[in-house]
């Protein structure tokens, strides 16, 4: 990758964040979002908790750009350049900085994966990525802190000392899982922290319950939301045709034809202009499929877009994805779920977490695994007590394993002619 | 990762590479010495020179210890699908390719970060 496209995302990173600042504070004036985003550092986060829902737009969309922030700065402390892992990281982060992440409840998560790193005696640009991807565990973090009535000091104490030993654990469990689909489940870290979150839930619900929590799910309607994403949209695919030309174009193309794979970074594999346009397709389908449900722009769902919007630089292109989530509406058709529900609009969007499966081995296989998907993730939420927020990564993960599982067996075993 | 696990999951990742192209003969040469090892690949499948050029340029891409700590570990292990040598690039010091006859011979080049490139002689990149 040429400097430039370090330089390049760098710029529009920091652009989207300041969007998003200026965006909170023209919503809801400085004091009451002031005044959100420190009750959202105390509230429990486990899903769904649309922070539009709980402070309101202003609050949410400035602590999302604070998570994003901390990312980026993680990202350049560790002297790493950004390109596609990285850049999904970030819009990843920022988006669940609307339902979930806080300041507050990565940083121990990511100081835990800095401890492990040391411990084997590597840096931590070698785990930047798990440290990134691992801040889906902050609810954990909230609920050891907020949600068993302890006195604030103890609270932040049992907070930050869950978190640094969750991100501990983090990188070794993100290594194993990575063989169980053999680089298939784009969230792999969904799939980490998923299985961590059984053994965290079982713990608590060992020694206490969870506290009773209702979910909140933004319904009302507002322009700056349904708008955000979609002219975002509009502006990368036009930076993308600038900077590229014909050429960008020739790049998309290209990005199209490959399986998405982990890890495929297609700033490296095609071009950033290229990459650019990519981003953006996925974004404005994304949410032309929100407006054709009817569904709200809220929280969640824009956290949605953004994640897979950076994963449309990490694995993720309208061709690969759309078997999957011809896949999920199916399922969601199929057994009564309606489309402008929760879970299946969740669904819909992470479920391209398998885009690879169709990359590689075709729509058919693609179609089933968004099937199987749907079935998965509508049970997944319960088992780790919606502490690991990458839920349809963790469903994923466990689909993927099972399909990769498969296919292994019948082209290891098969007799050759 | 231990110098034997990495050896072990670099010859799969290439023989896994190698055999795709189902050679009639593949000859794997390794040489060890303290802070770093010569691994040589020698086959005989026809490769053109766009395959060469694009193994070449995989096997140096510029490194990404970001991605290399994390997904290298599915170098040689999880080999479903086509194999990526690309994972194999962000751990390697240096690689060449050339060809000989119809095949083609790559070297690949390990080392720690005690690693002394002038043991091993590695060619100077043409200007």
């Amino acid at each position: 990758m040429m400097p430039t496209s370090n330089r390049m995302l760098q710029i529009i990173l920091l652009l989207f964040l300041s969007a998003l600042i200026l965006a909170g504070f023209l919503s809801d004036g400085i004091r009451e979002t002031i005044q959100g985003v420190v009750e959202l550092q105390i509230h429990p986060a486990r899903l769904i908790s649309d922070f539009i829902d709980i402070a309101g737009i202003g609050a949410a969309f400035v602590n999302a750009a604070l998570v994003g922030l901390t990312g980026l700065l993680l990202v350049r402390f560790s002297g790493i350049g950004l390109s596609g892992p990285t850049f999904a990281a970030i819009l990843t982060m920022t988006g669940f900085g609307l339902f979930g992440k806080t300041p507050l409840n990565i940083l121990p998560i990511i100081a835990g994966v800095y401890l492990s790193a040391r411990l084997v005696g590597k840096r931590m640009k070698d785990y930047l990525i798990i440290a990134l991807f691992g801040t889906a565990l902050g609810p954990l973090v909230s609920a050891l802190a907020w949600e068993f009535s302890l006195p604030l000091l103890p609270a932040f104490l049992a907070g930050i000392t869950g978190g640094i030993i969750t991100g501990f654990f983090l990188p070794s469990i993100a290594v194993s899982m990575l063989h169980l689909h053999q680089g298939y489940n784009l969230y792999n870290m969904g799939l980490s922290c998923g299985f961590f979150g059984l053994f965290a839930a079982a713990v608590i619900r060992g020694f206490g319950q969870f506290k009773a929590m209702p979910s909140h799910w933004f319904v009302e309607s507002s322009l700056l939301l349904e708008l955000f994403v979609p002219v975002f949209s509009v502006l990368l695919i036009s930076a993308g045709l600038i900077t590229g030309g014909k050429q960008a174009i020739k790049d998309l193309k290209e990005i199209q034809s490959i399986p998405g794979r982990l890890p495929s970074d297609f700033v490296d594999m095609a071009s950033l202009s290229g990459t650019l346009i990519n981003i953006g397709l996925v974004g404005l389908f994304g949410s032309a499929y929100i407006f054709i449900i009817g569904a709200s722009f809220n929280g969640p769902v824009i956290g949605g877009l953004f994640t897979i919007m950076g994963f449309a630089a990490f694995g993720t292109h309208l061709k690969n994805s759309w078997p999957v989530v011809a896949g999920v509406i199916t399922a969601s058709l199929l057994t009564g779920n309606p489309l402008n529900s929760p879970g299946p609009i969740l669904a819909v969007l992470f479920s391209t977490t398998l885009a690879p499966i169709s990359g590689e081995f075709g729509r058919i296989i693609g179609f089933t695994a968004g099937f199987i998907h749907l079935l998965m993730v509508m049970q997944t939420g319960s088992w780790h007590g919606g502490m690991n927020l990458y839920n349809n990564g963790f469903a994923g993960g466990l689909t993927a394993a099972l399909i990769i599982s498969v296919i292994q067996w019948y082209k290891s075993n098969r007799t050759e002619m | 990762m231990k110098r034997k696990d990495l050896i072990i999951k670099l010859i799969g990742e290439m023989s896994s590479y190698i055999l795709d192209e189902n050679p009639m003969k593949m000859v794997i040469s390794l040489h060890q010495e303290e802070d770093g090892l010569h691994l040589a690949i020698i086959d005989d499948a026809k490769h053109s020179d766009a395959d060469l050029e694009k193994l070449d340029k995989t096997l140096n891409s510029r490194k990404r210890p970001e991605l290399a700590a994390y997904y290298g570990a599915m170098t040689g292990h999880d080999l479903l699908g086509s194999s990526r040598l690309d994972l194999l690039g962000w751990q390697i010091k240096h690689s060449d390719v050339v060809r000989m006859g119809e095949g083609v011979k790559i070297d690949l080049w390990l080392g720690g970060d005690r690693f002394d490139s002038r043991q091993f002689n590695i060619p100077e990149k043409k200007e």
